[in-house]
């Protein structure tokens, strides 16, 4: 044979590249960049707008910081008199003053005339006679001044009115004014209340069906037949569906359904707290100990109390812990649904945002961040102690 | 108080992988003796101990406890006899979040109507003898301590103790130092050792040190691929016994 015919040059060993070359990253750089100017575009991002148009937030942002909290209201003193009309005996008086009214006669028909003597008020101030009916609606039936001594007097005919049980009110404006809450303020704290509340509702429906369930939807309890392991799947399945409906088409959803108000709330927050709270436990369960199972079944206890000693106390703490957070998460999604008609705080919020009060609204925004931050601050507070 | 006698007749497990981790042993274990059981890990030693008193159902053989035949016990049955069996664990088994006393008392619930457990009531004579036997292990100052507050060897003294209640006639123990320094496995087996000299309970415990075998064994027994290859005394594994239990390459490790 011909030494001098070529002998395959030995083959360079493959080196493992780490990642791959320098080609596949500038592509996936290609890739990106393309993603980026696409999301840049479509999400129409105007840096210009942003800098140069922000004095029309300006107002707005103006009036977040001096929400409507206070507001002067008149000084006023009441006193009333109770009527009766068709043979009724007069009511008792329901407000106490310094002024007195007396009506004669106290008992009279539709139509009569009878006598209003206000006196004890300050002197010389305008003055208003109030028919207040069985139900409580008010109507002005006379004006006038208070004499030097205080005292005002005048007829009045009986109203036509539904009832027999009715209150004739002497109202006199004093002078000057009182600060008090403003009336945005009280419909806000009780919206608060209502928000905690209804937050407090759906997550305590969501446990009540979460738990049971949870129990169905724990792999290490149900894969012991091929039955118990499809309904594994299906509760699975179930949970993972329901919880990818977001609250706010749930709230709108129950809204049509039982009206708009708190209860739709609970409804929309309840049913997708089911499925998160119930995937939760059910991933806590999944994850218990079996050591103390088997210790306690070894000392001979019986099913129950294995459950209780063994089981129990791996799944109680924890439980409580995830109710707690979903009740946080709840109470910051009650705000929002509340835009859909599901009641609470965003109900009031959005009414005042749709008819453009920004200091009212700045009210309902500020009372979200409070209720918000109370309730993130007590949930860890109570997850240390119980975890 | 008296030990148990233990007798195996043709046990065998077979798991539903197929897997068979004991293969016909046959066994009798004498009342007061302190048996180990030594084997690699994967010998069926834990198998053999859940046997004894059901934690796992042997797939065939019989199991006796003082002529009591455990394989035959209708559930409510079984539950008298695992009354009188404590049990010890590597990983001691209790009850983490629930206090050091509850985990004690844990151990007589088999005794106790299971309606008080709604409330973790227990009679003041129990809860007497629960400090009682955490005072034998030493640690009766940690009465109402969590239990997972507890150092390692402090968990398995509270095994010991809840094993206690039990009054056991039978103590099987898997590994109960396997996840314990050198100086606290010395202390719990002497625990362990004390209940079987003063008080004749039987033990079975499984160990992976030889060292620890021979000093606190009074009859080795050494389990390899599901079967029994060694059993008499801790003295006589010698070299040649030590490489047919634990394999050509394996090199004794002492512990001190």
């Amino acid at each position: 044979m011909d030494p001098s015919a070529t002998t395959p040059l030995p083959r360079a060993p493959d080196i493992p590249k780490p990642g791959g070359g320098a080609l596949r990253v500038l592509a996936w750089l290609a890739a990106l960049t393309l993603i980026y100017v696409y999301g840049w575009k479509v999400t129409q991002i105007n840096l210009v707008e942003l800098a140069t148009k922000w004095s029309l937030a300006k107002p707005l942002l103006y009036d977040l910081i001096r929400p409507d909290l206070i507001q002067r209201y008149p000084r006023l003193q009441r006193a009333d008199a109770g009527i009766g009309l068709d043979g009724t005996p007069s009511p008792p008086p329901e407000i106490r003053g310094e002024g007195r009214i007396t009506v004669t006669p106290q008992t009279a028909r539709q139509g009569d005339r009878v006598t209003v003597i206000a006196e004890g008020f300050a002197p010389s101030r305008p003055i208003e006679i109030i028919w207040r009916d069985q139900a409580g609606s008010t109507a002005t039936v006379a004006k006038g001044t208070t004499d030097a001594s205080g005292r005002f007097g005048t007829t009045i005919a009986v109203p036509n009115v539904i009832g027999t049980a009715h209150h004739v009110v002497a109202q006199v404006t004093l002078e000057g004014t009182t600060l008090g809450p403003s009336n945005t303020l009280r419909l806000t704290l009780f919206r608060m209340v209502e928000t905690i509340f209804l937050a407090l509702m759906g997550t305590t429906m969501a446990v009540i069906f979460a738990v049971p369930l949870s129990f169905l939807g724990a792999k290490n309890l149900m894969s012991r037949s091929a039955v118990s392991l499809w309904i594994y799947y299906a509760i699975r399945t179930i949970f993972n569906i329901a919880r990818s409906i977001e609250p706010l088409i749930m709230a709108t959803v129950f809204a049509v359904w039982v009206g708009i108000g708190p209860f739709a709330g609970v409804l929309a927050l309840g049913v997708h707290s089911i499925a998160s709270l119930g995937k939760l436990y059910s991933e806590q369960i999944e994850s218990i100990d079996p050591g103390p199972i088997e210790a306690i079944t070894a000392t001979g206890a019986s099913m129950l109390q294995i459950v209780r000693y063994a089981v129990v106390p791996q799944i109680v703490p924890p439980f409580i812990a995830f109710t707690i957070y979903r009740w946080d998460i709840n109470v910051r999604l009650s705000t929002v649904i509340g835009f859909v008609g599901g009641g609470g705080l965003g109900f009031l919020l959005i009414q005042y945002i749709n008819l453009l009060q920004w200091r009212q609204a700045a009210t309902a925004v500020w009372a979200i961040t409070a209720v918000v931050a109370a309730m993130d601050y007590l949930s860890s507070a109570v997850r240390e102690r119980v975890v | 108080m008296g030990g148990a006698a233990v007798r195996l007749e043709h046990l065998s497990k077979v798991y539903p992988d197929g897997t068979r981790a004991l293969n016909d042993i046959t066994l009798s274990v004498k009342p007061g003796e302190f048996l180990v059981i030594i084997g690699l890990s994967g010998s069926g030693k834990s198998t053999l101990m859940r046997c004894i008193n059901r934690l796992i159902e042997p797939s065939s053989g019989k199991v006796f406890i003082d002529d009591v035949d455990v394989t035959a016990l209708s559930p409510e049955g079984l539950r008298q006899i695992r009354r009188q069996i404590g049990m010890i664990f590597q990983q001691f088994n209790l009850v983490k979040r629930a206090s050091v006393l509850t985990n004690v008392l844990s151990g007589r619930l088999g005794y106790v109507p299971p309606v008080w457990s709604l409330t973790n009531y227990f009679p003041r004579d129990l809860r007497l003898q629960a400090l009682g036997h955490l005072t034998t292990v030493g640690i009766p100052e940690k009465t109402h301590t969590r239990a997972d507050q507890l150092s390692g060897g402090q968990q398995q003294r509270v095994g010991i103790a809840r094993a206690l209640m039990q009054d056991p006639k039978l103590i099987l123990a898997d590994e109960p130092v396997a996840s314990l320094d050198p100086a606290t496995s010395h202390s719990v087996l002497r625990y362990v050792e004390d209940l079987n000299r003063r008080d004749g309970i039987t033990v079975m415990c499984s160990l992976h040190f030889l060292s620890l075998a021979r000093r606190y064994g009074t009859r080795v027994v050494a389990l390899k691929g599901g079967e029994i290859v060694f059993d008499g005394l801790p003295k006589e594994i010698d070299e040649a016994r030590f490489k047919g239990i634990y394999g050509d390459e394996a090199i004794e490790v002492e512990i001190a």
